[in-house]
């Protein structure tokens, strides 16, 4: 373990590991807590705001003895610094002795409120920080309780100053604590807010084009000590003590943050229950306090205008007709008789577990196994399940000695929160490695890059044991391998996954804590959809061979797929489970289903790391809307397949019993929570912030089966074939994590920061094709309407290589790397 | 003798002034200090006081108070502050007629006036909506919300005087 010190924090002694920051060992070891506006447990400290100052001391040894000095009543004795130091500077030694509590450290600490707020103004009644600000709760602890200040003398400054589309900044509020500047070059790595002018002047400004340029900037407002940053999602939304705080999990991405729903009554929503605020909520080892802006403004498509309302059912007209749920499920019952067993079934990943088990059963109970994962981009979570980060794994704890080495995968647009951390791990020493055909922001921190050509990542993988990063990640304490699909056949990616873990076994990287394989898998539940049995491979199958009956849940196979109205032209009845009334249910659904997103209902998840979590009802329901579990379950009991399930809970209790993976799983479980460090969340949100403390539960990691001890044997890891081009270009979709997806769409304060569709294209390309950066150009390939969008030609895509970002317009995108065609189009 | 004495009595009150209002022809003056219904007040040139920031709902010991609030631009402008009341409702069924609320307030917004007649007949009527605590227009002033000139209003709540 680590080396201990013993302190003294009035007169009680106590023993804390040596290094750590004053400030966070009287917080967590004596519980005292020294009031700060400027430090943050998460951020190096600066000493600006001098209002964590303590008398402080050491115990006075004899120089010649080493024996501790001591006075005539037989104490040691404590040589005083003559003035009040600032604890947030000061790292634990042994022998320091502090006082938090005597009558100069309160004149001090009253002095500095007052003076603060000589320049403050007095907007608390109307401030979305007022009730749970960090300046108005140090005011009433420690403040002097009447001003010396004449109010004629206040500044006064521009109070609506938006920074960027997402966050506005109020210059008088603002105390110049620089923890959002700090948090965006520290924590961030984009370096876009700034300090302006100096002295009484000072100012926070931006100086990126667009403005705050961020995928991050929601938690400046967490961090914020003062009302100075607010959201223009929340602004004015309710005042904080208004709120119900909802414990529930981000839909959007792999890396499942953990949030907390701000929920109040609305009357603009019927008087039900409404998301005011997406908040973070404390879980060190997924997302620490922090999450991305997409997970914090993304949350309007629970309650979009296209949300499916009422059962709908296909007439022989063509046209759907509202139904009640008897007469739909009892619809969709006799398609489901009279298909037999040719049935099958695709599930998007934003499925919770208790949907997916519902799904399996039905059609279990129907003698079919083919069960679908949609979208069908990323293979390897069969790998993830053997090899994947050991249980514990905790990436804020990569550095100095570890690597991690970053594949195929943009991170920042596909897990930004992995980013966030990997890049901290970097700053900490971690060796990081980015493989990748194209440049990415992932290469900024990067300490080595590799450039393979595209598609070739498993060759690049294989040949990096004659290469000089080799050692690095050979030697490394622990090695974290995360890999992506970017450029990949479905077969392609399965190989990288296989090659990956292949490096992590003979490197003995694998069955402990901090190392092993993360697989960037597209949505919140891939890995659940692979525990329950949800395959992509099943999924092509299902394209190749289409079945009678296809029940599509919580997909969008005709925005996703361009190819998807060609393979579904064969399936002859559709039924589909969805959030929405547009796409597939609209076009070509016979039957649809509406189900409740995230916000409406119970559930679970299971995240990249593989580790199950728990969401809770936040949102008043939409329409008629069922969990799909409950819908899936009455259509079984239709089928004559046993009674309906009654609660998500009951639903876990039997994928616990059926589902090794989720053995001891249970909703009491997963709601289990521990103290965790530094402790944020309680009372004094000066320390950490308005991040809320976890109250849900941590959940529960799956263990891989090297970390159950399973001898694990080699992967086959066969390079792809390079898709032959025959004189065309070859497509590869990317991700971006702003875009047109009707889960993301809703939010409509983010369009614009949502890229125009566009294409990369290489000069030389571009050049033989006559296209010009900015032109429109017509995308061809085959089986799909051809999609326009604005070329890009500026560095962004290797040579004979189009990069086409997904859903960034209505026409879907290509969804697997394929070859095509590329021109110019008119107009 | 005592006979007499009360005939006197009667005689001498059926000569003097009735004390009985006929109510509702004739209504008894108020104390100044009568707390009735809220009035949810503006300023000369129309604009709302209140500036939605639910300090009143949070006073109310009975939680009869429910405001919602909204941001003001300067195309549609409610209050003179950042902020405005986009709902504000109180329901007269749990009010106790304490006054806090109109203690809460920053802005002198709401006051308890001297209406009392507070009879329904249906639970949610009980409901008074914002229309319906509002003052009206003053002479003079513009109906909100107002379209006004940028630049005007760009505090986050308005200056208020030291309340006289
Ligand atoms: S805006 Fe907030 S976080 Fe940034 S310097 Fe000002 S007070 Fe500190
Ligand atoms: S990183 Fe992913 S899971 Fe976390 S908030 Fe962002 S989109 Fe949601
Ligand atoms: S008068 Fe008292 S009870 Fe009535 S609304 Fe105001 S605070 Fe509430
Ligand atoms: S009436 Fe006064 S206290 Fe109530 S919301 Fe309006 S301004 Fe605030
Ligand atoms: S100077 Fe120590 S917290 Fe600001």
């Amino acid at each position: 373990m680590t080396n201990t010190v013993r302190i003294i924090i009035n007169d009680q002694t106590y023993d804390v590991p040596a290094g750590m920051n004053l400030v966070d060992a009287a917080k967590w070891y004596a519980n005292d807590d020294i009031p700060v506006f400027c430090y943050h447990p998460k951020m190096e400290p600066v000493g600006m705001c001098r209002m964590c100052l303590v008398e402080m001391g050491t115990i006075e040894k004899d120089r010649a003895t080493g024996q501790v000095v001591l006075d005539e009543n037989g104490q040691s004795k404590v040589r005083w610094m003559p003035k009040l130091q600032t604890a947030c500077t000061t790292t634990v030694s042994d022998g320091l002795v502090i006082r938090t509590q005597t009558q100069q450290v309160q004149d001090a600490r009253q002095n500095v409120v007052e003076f603060l707020l000589t320049s403050h103004p007095l907007d608390c009644p109307i401030c979305d920080k007022g009730g749970e600000c960090p300046l108005q709760n140090l005011t009433m602890e420690h403040g002097p309780g009447v001003s010396r200040m004449a109010f004629s003398d206040k500044m006064r400054l521009d109070k609506h100053v938006p920074l960027g589309d997402l966050i506005f900044l109020d210059e008088e509020r603002c105390i110049q604590c620089a923890r959002c500047v700090r948090f965006q070059d520290e924590v961030v790595g984009d370096d876009v807010l700034a300090f302006h002018e100096r002295g009484r002047s000072l100012q926070i400004i931006t100086n990126s084009e667009p403005g705050f340029d961020t995928y991050f900037s929601g938690n400046t407002t967490d961090i914020c000590p003062v009302g100075a940053l607010t959201t223009a999602d929340f602004r004015f939304g309710a005042r904080p003590w208004e709120l119900t705080e909802v414990p529930s999990i981000c839909p959007h991405c792999p890396v499942g943050c953990n949030i907390s729903l701000s929920t109040r009554l609305d009357r603009d929503f019927g008087g039900k229950t409404l998301i005011k605020r997406v908040m973070p909520r404390q879980n060190e080892q997924v997302n620490e306090i922090w999450i991305c802006d997409k997970g914090r403004f993304g949350h309007h498509f629970s309650r979009s205008e296209d949300r499916l309302e009422d059962p709908l059912v296909r007439e022989r007209s063509g046209r759907l007709f509202a139904k009640s749920w008897t007469d739909a499920l009892a619809a969709a019952a006799e398609a489901l008789k009279a298909a037999g067993s040719d049935v099958a079934a695709i599930a998007g990943s934003g499925m919770s577990n208790e949907d997916l088990w519902a799904l399996r059963q039905l059609l279990a109970g129907l003698g079919s196994r083919r069960l679908g994962a949609w979208p069908p981009t990323h293979a390897g979570a069969e790998v993830v399940a053997q090899v994947g980060v050991g249980q514990g794994t905790n990436l804020g704890q990569l550095g100095r000695g570890d690597a991690v080495l970053v594949i195929a995968s943009d991170l920042e647009e596909e897990a930004p929160i992995w980013r966030l951390r990997l890049k901290q791990a970097a700053d900490r020493g971690a060796f990081l490695l980015v493989m990748n055909a194209r440049p990415t922001r992932m290469d900024d921190f990067a300490a080595q890059t590799i450039h393979y050509e595209t598609g070739e990542a498993v060759q690049a993988l294989l040949a990096l044991k004659d290469s000089d990063a080799w050692k690095q990640l050979a030697e490394a304490h622990n090695l974290v391998i995360v890999a992506g699909a970017e450029g990949l056949s479905l077969d392609g990616s399965r190989a990288l996954a296989g090659a990956a873990a292949n490096i992590l076994l003979e490197t003995e990287h694998v069955g402990k804590p901090n190392s092993g394989l993360l697989a960037v898998l597209p949505g919140a539940n891939a890995m659940g959809l692979h525990y329950l049995g949800f395959t992509p491979a099943a999924t092509l199958d299902i394209m190749q061979n289409p079945p009678k009956v296809l029940i599509v849940t919580q997909a969008d196979l005709l925005l996703d797929d361009p190819t998807a109205a060609h393979w579904l032209a064969k399936v002859e009845t559709i039924i589909s489970l969805d959030l929405f009334a547009s796409g597939l249910t609209q076009q070509l659904a016979a039957v649809a289903l509406p189900i409740q997103s995230f916000a409406e209902r119970d559930g679970s998840y299971v995240n990249g790391e593989r580790r199950v979590q728990r969401f809770y009802t936040a949102q008043g329901p939409m329409g008629q809307a069922l969990p799909a579990w409950q819908a899936l379950s009455r259509l079984g009991e239709q089928l004559g397949q046993g009674t309906a399930k009654l609660s998500a809970a009951a639903v876990m209790v039997e994928i616990a019993q059926n589902v090794p993976a989720f053995a001891g799983v249970s909703f009491k479980e997963l709601a289990k929570v521990e103290r965790q460090y530094p402790d944020v969340g309680g009372k004094d949100l000066y320390y950490g912030g308005t991040a809320y403390r976890n109250r849900g539960g941590l959940g529960i990691q799956i263990p891989t089966a090297a970390d159950q001890g399973q001898t694990v044997a080699r992967f086959e890891a066969a390079a792809d074939e390079p898709p032959k081009t025959r004189g065309k270009l070859v497509i590869v979709p990317s991700v971006r994590l702003y875009n047109r997806e009707r889960t993301f769409r809703p939010s409509a304060l983010v369009h614009a920061r949502v890229p125009e569709a566009y294409a990369e294209i290489n000069s030389a390309d571009a050049k033989k094709l006559g296209i010009q950066d900015g032109d429109t150009v017509e995308i061809a390939i085959q089986n799909a309407p051809a999609l326009r969008v604005r070329a890009h030609v500026n560095g962004g895509a290797p040579k004979g290589t189009v990069i086409v970002p997904r859903h960034l317009s209505d026409t879907a995108a290509p969804l697997a790397v394929t070859v095509g065609e590329v021109s110019k189009a008119e107009g | 003798m005592n006979v007499i004495r009360g005939f006197a009595t009667t005689f001498k009150h059926l000569l003097e002034e009735p004390v009985t209002y006929q109510y509702p022809e004739q209504i008894r003056p108020f104390a100044e200090r009568y707390k009735g219904r809220h009035e949810l007040k503006r300023y000369d040139n129309g604009l709302e006081k209140c500036i939605g920031c639910s300090l009143c709902a949070a006073a109310c010991p009975a939680d009869a108070i429910w405001v919602e609030a909204a941001e003001n631009t300067d195309e549609a402008r409610y209050s003179p502050g950042e902020r405005y009341a986009k709902t504000y409702e109180i329901n007269m069924l749990r009010c106790i007629f304490c006054g806090y609320c109109e203690d809460a307030c920053p802005t002198e917004a709401i006051v308890l006036g001297h209406e009392h007649r507070l009879s329904f007949t249906n639970r949610k009527d009980a409901i008074f909506t914002k229309d319906m605590l509002i003052d009206p227009v003053p002479e003079g002033g513009q109906a909100t919300p107002q379209k006004v000139e940028p630049g005007v209003f760009t505090r986050a709540i308005p200056d208020m005087e030291d309340p006289k």
